[in-house]
């Protein structure tokens, strides 16, 4: 029987399942029997990763059916640091399950976005979550956070998306934005015009927001960084997910 | 006279013509194909439930009729001998009439609620499968079902009292008929409202804030309960709100017909007049349901709209030739204008409130960013703005109707009640157009439900958008109907205690008419607030329902178990028919109490109290509660946010109180005061004689 393994950003744990991507999504947003709820964002990693910091044969032998013959739902090998000692080769799919429990799966791109010519706003996922602006591209706001040489603080790797900024983006001066789904906008629009007009490149607009996602608001998809790999997980475009995910495209409010 | 007599024959004729083609229609939309098996097998939950209420409804109304029946025929079987009071005579067959009247009257209007709400959950799901091929088909489904509670509703009434008409010769017992439909519609409509909206806040507030499901989603245990309401409240409930207005219009205008002191040739004339402007009412709507089609690539809404305008401009002209060449005097086609103008710029004026091309509902939208507080301020503020143009039509539709009529030597009262009758006379295309809401809304929720494709939901959301505009227009429509409904009942009930030697005297320098006034305005917001407060008990009742279900079988939510519907459906029908008791026997009670203890004239300032606090409450409860509602769904299409934003969770707190508002309290209102007239005429000859306060 199938056994998964899953690199959960929702919190950050490799689980060993044997649910498929999309019954593990279910699971982990609705079905617990410990009624634990929430978003959950989970990449499906390569069953034959292996590294010494994570116990993978030993979960792999208690991941077998219960005994009324059900199938195991998760067994965690690791609930901290997990994202800097994985192997970025290994990451083959990443899956957002809504609130509700609906799940959609992103396939990695070489088409990495570069954006220069905009502002950006970052919502870190994992290993810390604020939520920051920027004017560096997702190459460049990697290289700043994970390679920067001379940085005092950097992380060992990264996940993050870019949210939308509607006119902001271009004129965070004057663009409107009483469309735009975030708290505290007038904050937002001063951060913006301070890493325009600033020595700045990256300003935080808030430093505990929550790790959840409003999918909706997603430019273009989720990057994830360490010192030697840059992987891009594009979502796809709200008409495309409407005809092919209409259950997902509903639940996540697009 | 004879003529008229034989009016009476044709206004039957067109009844049966108009049921006719309603069990043409029925027929015609059951054949259609009911899609797959999952869909019929959601269609079915709701149809058991929506069956499940109305067999309870009906139950427990039958039996209060029959009480009600029987405290008539024994009131109206005590005859006062002189107009002092005195000795009595015993008249059973006159009482026995009165309580016969009542019960064809009840019975006529549950007949037509029971059909129109047959259709609509046989039309829902016929119309999902319709919406995989196309959105005309879907649509011609879907106004074809609509078209049958319409029709049979005006069918059932005027035969009703054509024949009650014919067979005692004395409008005074179509009274009994109006009286009997008015206490039906009165129960019918705030016990749909109390189901239709506990069900609707146990689903949203659950399922959608808690718990994170979209709407119409099947793991919400209160989705079925939430689609049954759309049928109790908006389709029977609806429908025998309109059946009341138009069956009290017509009698009124019937009473004071018979007592313009006019010779017997006339006397039968004006009494049968405003049959006759219902016959051509249905003839118009007829004409104007058969023109009322979408081809591919057309907007729903603007052919329901042209449907009414259509009807409208058509019953006009019928009745412009009717008075030109039966020598009818020409102050009715004046009046009957002037009620068909107000009626239908009153109808688009509350569209103006509630629809989101127009400033109110973006102007809340947009504040709600700043918090639930200021949404409900706004919201609020504009639905008492709401006020001023319908208030206006009102007051200009009485006052031209009345001017027209004396300019024309027509009693100028007369012609209020004959404005009215033409507002209403074509309810039947109104009634088509309200009814198709709630079944396109349950298409929509089936297609949801059974997993059709997003195509189809697209068509499906089309035609939920049309129906939500239809609504808001029918909900302006039966309150400024209602209104010209009740003043011409206020004239009929002063005519029925004069007619019993007692001469009425209502004027604001009486206190006693001052006690009346101010009892009469107290009893609409007292009466909203036991619906509202209902709705909120029942609603606390459904949401600990569905948070247990929830919490309990996690396998709900992983979609792995199935919900248990009944119980939310079976709670929603037990609180809204325990709801009901207080605000019926105040409704009856009230103004019955007032009559026999304070006198007549009392009585006349409780009715004019009631009636200008509930006109006022009725508009500001139904725009408001559409403004909010509104609001959210603007929102909801990426707006100041967008769904799961600030400002959405501030709409969805005023959609929230204005559901009760919009569904419940507000349109039960018009039925209120016309149960308050009507019970105020029915019992004036009574009431006239014996009272406490002498």
């Amino acid at each position: 029987m199938a056994i998964y393994l899953y690199l959960s950003l929702l919190p950050e744990a490799l689980i060993a399942s044997m649910l498929s991507p999309e019954e593990f999504g279910t699971y982990y947003a609705v079905g617990s029997a410990k009624k634990s709820r929430g978003q959950a964002m989970f990449f499906e990693v390569d069953p034959d990763f292996r590294h010494p910091y994570f116990r993978v044969e030993e979960a792999y032998e208690r991941c077998v059916p219960h005994e009324d013959g059900s199938l195991k739902s998760s067994v965690y090998i690791s609930v901290y640091r997990v994202l800097e000692h994985i192997d970025f080769d290994a990451l083959m799919h990443l899956y957002l399950t809504t609130m509700d429990g609906r799940t959609l799966e992103l396939s990695p791109s070489n088409q990495i976005p570069n954006g220069k010519e905009h502002l950006h706003l970052y919502q870190e996922v994992v290993p810390v979550s604020p939520m920051v602006v920027s004017r560096l591209g997702p190459m460049e706001f990697i290289d700043q956070i994970v390679r920067n040489p001379v940085s005092l603080v950097s992380l060992p790797a990264i996940v993050f998306t870019e949210l939308q900024l509607g006119e902001l983006a271009d004129d965070p001066e004057m663009g409107l934005m009483e469309n735009l789904p975030y708290s505290n906008r007038d904050h937002l629009r001063q951060c913006l015009t301070d890493v325009k007009t600033k020595y700045v490149s990256t300003k935080m607009v808030d430093r505990s927001h929550s790790p959840e996602v409003q999918y909706r608001t997603i430019k273009n998809g989720f990057f994830v960084g360490n010192q030697t790999h840059l992987r891009y997980f594009p979502m796809p475009s709200p008409e495309e997910i409407r005809i092919n995910n209409y259950r997902w495209f509903r639940s996540a409010n697009i | 006279m004879e003529n008229y007599i034989n009016w009476i024959y044709i206004a039957i004729g067109a009844g049966l013509i108009s049921i006719g083609v309603a069990f043409y229609l029925y027929f015609w939309v059951l054949k259609q194909d009911p899609g797959t098996e999952r869909a019929k097998e959601v269609a079915s939950w709701i149809k058991e439930g929506a069956n499940a209420y109305l067999v309870k409804l009906y139950r427990s109304l039958g039996i209060l009729a029959v009480v009600i029946a029987f405290i008539i025929a024994i009131v109206f079987s005590i005859q006062p001998e002189t107009a002092g009071g005195g000795s009595v005579t015993l008249q059973i067959k006159e009482g026995l009439t009165m309580a016969l009247a009542f019960i064809a009257g009840s019975l006529s209007s549950a007949i037509a609620g029971y059909m129109g709400m047959r259709v609509a959950v046989e039309a829902n799901v016929r119309t999902a499968t319709a919406a995989n091929f196309s959105l005309a088909k879907a649509f011609k489904l879907s106004f074809n079902a609509g078209a049958v509670l319409g029709l049979a509703m005006v069918g059932m009434a005027i035969i009703g009292m054509s024949l009650i008409l014919l067979w005692t010769g004395t409008p005074e017992v179509v009274l009994g008929f109006s009286f009997g439909a008015s206490v039906l519609a009165l129960l019918a409509k705030a016990g749909g409202g109390i189901y239709t909206k506990a069900a609707d806040i146990a689903a949203d507030l659950v399922g959608k804030i808690e718990v994170g499901i979209p709407e119409d989603d099947p793991r919400n245990p209160a989705v079925v309960a939430d689609n049954v309401g759309d049928n109790v409240g908006d389709v029977a409930g609806m429908g025998a709100d309109i059946f009341d207005s138009y069956v009290a219009s017509t009698v009124a205008v019937m009473v004071l017909g018979a007592s313009l002191g006019l010779s017997q040739v006339d006397q039968v004339k004006y009494t049968v007049i405003p049959l006759i402007l219902c016959v051509f009412g249905i003839l118009a709507s007829l004409i104007g349901i058969a023109l009322v089609r979408v081809k591919e690539g057309q907007k729903p809404g603007p052919a329901l709209n042209r449907g009414t305008i259509i009807t409208t401009i058509i019953f006009a002209v019928f009745m412009f030739v009717f008075v030109y060449f039966a020598d009818v005097n020409p102050g009715i086609f004046w009046a009957t204008l002037t009620g068909l103008i107000a009626g239908v710029i009153i109808g688009f004026t509350s569209d103006y409130f509630t629809n989101d091309q127009y400033k109110p509902v973006r102007e809340t939208s947009r504040v709600s960013t700043s918090g639930a507080a200021i949404n409900i301020i706004t919201g609020y503020s504009y639905g008492l703005i709401s006020i001023v143009p319908s208030v206006i039509g009102v007051a200009a539709a009485t006052l031209i109707a009345f001017y027209a009529a004396e300019h024309f030597g027509l009693s100028g009262i007369y012609g209020i009640g004959i404005s009215a009758v033409g507002m209403l006379s074509i309810s039947g295309m109104i009634v088509s157009a309200d009814a198709y809401g709630p079944i396109v809304d349950n298409a929509r929720g089936i297609a949801e439900m059974s997993g059709m494709g997003h195509e189809v939901i697209v068509i499906a959301d089309e035609l939920d958008s049309a129906g939500n505009t239809a609504k808001a227009i029918t909900k302006g429509f039966s309150i400024g109907a209602a209104a010209l409904t009740v003043i011409a009942l206020f004239a009929a009930y002063s005519e029925v205690v004069e007619d019993a030697g007692v001469s009425i005297a209502i004027s604001l320098r009486e206190p006693i008419v001052v006690a009346g006034v101010f009892l009469g305005a107290m009893t609409p917001p007292l009466f909203s607030a036991l619906l509202m407060l209902a709705v909120t008990h029942n609603a606390f009742d459904m949401i600990k329902e569905t948070r247990r279900q929830f919490s309990e079988e996690p396998g709900i939510l992983a979609g792995t178990h199935k919900p248990d519907y009944g119980r939310l459906v079976s709670l929603a029908s037990e609180g809204a028919l325990s709801s009901l008791v207080l605000p019926a026997i105040l409704a009856i009670g009230l103004p019955l109490l007032t009559g026999f203890v304070l006198g007549p004239n009392a009585l006349g300032g409780f009715l004019g109290g009631s009636i200008f606090t509930g006109v006022i409450f009725a508009l500001l409860m139904s725009n408001a509660g559409g403004l909010w509602d509104n609001a959210k769904k603007y929102i909801e299409t990426g707006k100041f946010g967008g769904p799961g934003s600030d400002a959405h969770k501030a709409a969805v707190v005023g959609d929230t109180v204005g559901d009760p508002f919009k569904d419940t309290a507000g349109p039960s209102l018009n039925t209120l005061i016309t149960v308050m007239s009507l019970v105020s005429s029915l019992f004036a000859p009574i009431i006239a004689v014996f009272y406490l306060f002498k």
